[in-house]
């Protein structure tokens, strides 16, 4: 067991060392509020129609998936941003 | 309680038809969102055999919004069960975000103890009808906690983490006192805490990628869990959970695959309990007390398709198992297969038919357990 988690660590720190590179971070930087909302809202359930919900709901609801989601502040603007123009 | 819980809510509904009147949004705003199902079961158990429509449960999520970083949140259950309704209090907690990395809530919030409970449980999120092994009644993950938590996240070089960190009243230990046929079960109503020990717990998760696609996490939760002042007070309590998560639309296959899977563990310090005897007093006895339950669930969807029929269909499997402590009188070995086809109706509406089959031994009754349960459920998010 204790081989296990020893293993695993290393594994986790190399792997997060690896998938971490400058490039990458412009990639995730560049991403535009209608890509985020096509990969993000569908982790947990299907993508929203931006038609549901009025430019105030949308705010609130922003606020409620940035924590349960865990999104990041740039996400979470992007995101919304676009659903708020696209309803 | 359900006579001032009905007509607040009533008030509430009216209030938001109310402000929706006025078309300006206010900087303070209130909002209903929340889910609900309906539907059919059948059930065979060892060969008895029953059937019954069923109203399913409606659970309203209220959010007030009181600035750009102050909001209430709350959401209530409400199902009719047995002839009477039955009412729950989900969550209910009030959150800050301190800055793009950190947010505060306090009060009674879902716990992030894995993924499933905190965000796949909702009828209208969860693909299958019912719950894995393990979570819900009689389970051992923790599903809400009344405490205080710091989360946020973050972006390292294109890599995305997530953390959480809290305290709680933590689970407490049944020691067979008021019910010996549950002596060492862990109890996670802890609304009241029952010793001066207050849990700690949090999750980490990790996306490695920059579409989001993957996350693995890991979350703990250590905490004494007797009653203050009995025999029991230093008894403590290490929770585990390693949870994966994989979607991504994946083109040879013209859809859409979601992998879900969660192992969590529990270890509780040993103890000794109370067995009542038919000729009177009690028989001592102990056991290892661990637990450990595990599922994983595939689904796919072909979102390419031509048809607009195929391409809001949904497969489903999902296997679990439960096992609980060698010696216990809740001992059991438990696995479960789960099967089912969802027509999603909508982005947030789904019909869902599925087959589940349920054998292994043990749990309160004892013996063998085997049961086949089919059921046709309409879930939907409001």
């Amino acid at each position: 067991m204790k081989t296990f988690k020893i293993v695993s660590i290393i594994g986790f720190i190399g792997f997060a060392t690896i998938s971490c590179s400058p490039e990458r971070a412009a990639i995730v930087q560049g991403k535009s509020g209608v890509q985020l909302w096509s990969e993000t809202c569908m982790r947990c359930h299907n993508t929203p129609s931006p038609a549901d919900f009025n430019d105030a709901d949308w705010s609130t609801i922003e606020m409620h998936m940035r924590v349960r989601a865990n999104l990041t502040a740039d996400e979470s603007k992007k995101i919304f941003d676009f659903l708020r123009s696209a309803n | 309680m359900k006579r001032i819980i009905l007509p607040i809510l009533a008030m509430f509904f009216v209030g938001n038809i109310i402000a929706q009147q006025d078309l300006k949004p206010s900087k303070t705003q209130f909002m209903i969102r929340g889910y609900g199902s309906a539907g059919f079961q059948s059930l065979n158990d060892e060969g008895e055999k029953e059937s019954s429509f069923n109203s399913g449960t409606f659970a309203p999520i209220m959010l007030f919004k009181f600035s750009d970083k102050f909001m209430f949140e709350t959401e209530m259950e409400f199902a009719y069960e047995n002839g009477e309704l039955e009412t729950a209090l989900e969550y209910a907690d009030v959150m800050y975000i301190l800055n793009d990395y950190m947010t505060i809530r306090a009060g009674k919030f879902l716990l992030p103890f894995g993924t499933f409970m905190e965000r796949l449980h909702p009828s209208w999120i969860n693909k299958l009808s019912s719950v894995p092994l393990g979570f819900g009644h009689d389970g051992i993950v923790p599903s809400s906690g009344v405490g205080v938590e710091l989360r946020g996240t973050f972006t390292v070089s294109g890599s995305k983490f997530n953390y959480a960190v809290y305290s709680t009243n933590g689970p407490k230990l049944n020691d067979g006192s008021m019910d010996p046929d549950e002596a060492g079960i862990l109890h996670f109503d802890n609304y009241e805490d029952n010793n001066k020990n207050k849990s700690l717990g949090g999750r980490i998760g990790y996306l490695p990628f920059t579409d989001s696609s993957t996350e693995i996490g890991f979350s703990f939760l250590n905490s004494k869990v007797g009653n203050t002042e009995s025999d029991y007070e230093k008894i403590g309590a290490k929770l585990i959970a390693y949870d994966f998560s994989f979607i991504k639309k994946v083109n040879p296959l013209a859809g859409i695959i979601d992998i879900k899977a969660q192992y969590n563990k529990s270890l509780v310090d040993d103890a000794e309990y109370f067995e009542p005897l038919d000729g009177g007093g009690f028989e001592e006895y102990t056991f290892n007390n661990t637990s450990n339950s595990f599922y994983a669930q595939l689904s796919y969807k072909p979102t390419m398709s031509a048809s607009n029929f195929l391409k809001n269909i949904e497969l489903v499997g999902r296997y679990s198992e439960l096992n609980t402590p060698e010696g216990a009188e809740w001992e059991s070995n438990v696995k479960q297969t789960a099967f089912g086809i969802n027509y999603w109706l909508s982005w947030r509406s789904a019909l869902k038919v599925n087959y589940q089959i349920t054998d292994g031994t043990g749990g309160h009754g004892g013996g063998g357990i085997d049961k086949k349960l089919f059921t046709i459920q309409w879930a939907f998010g409001i």
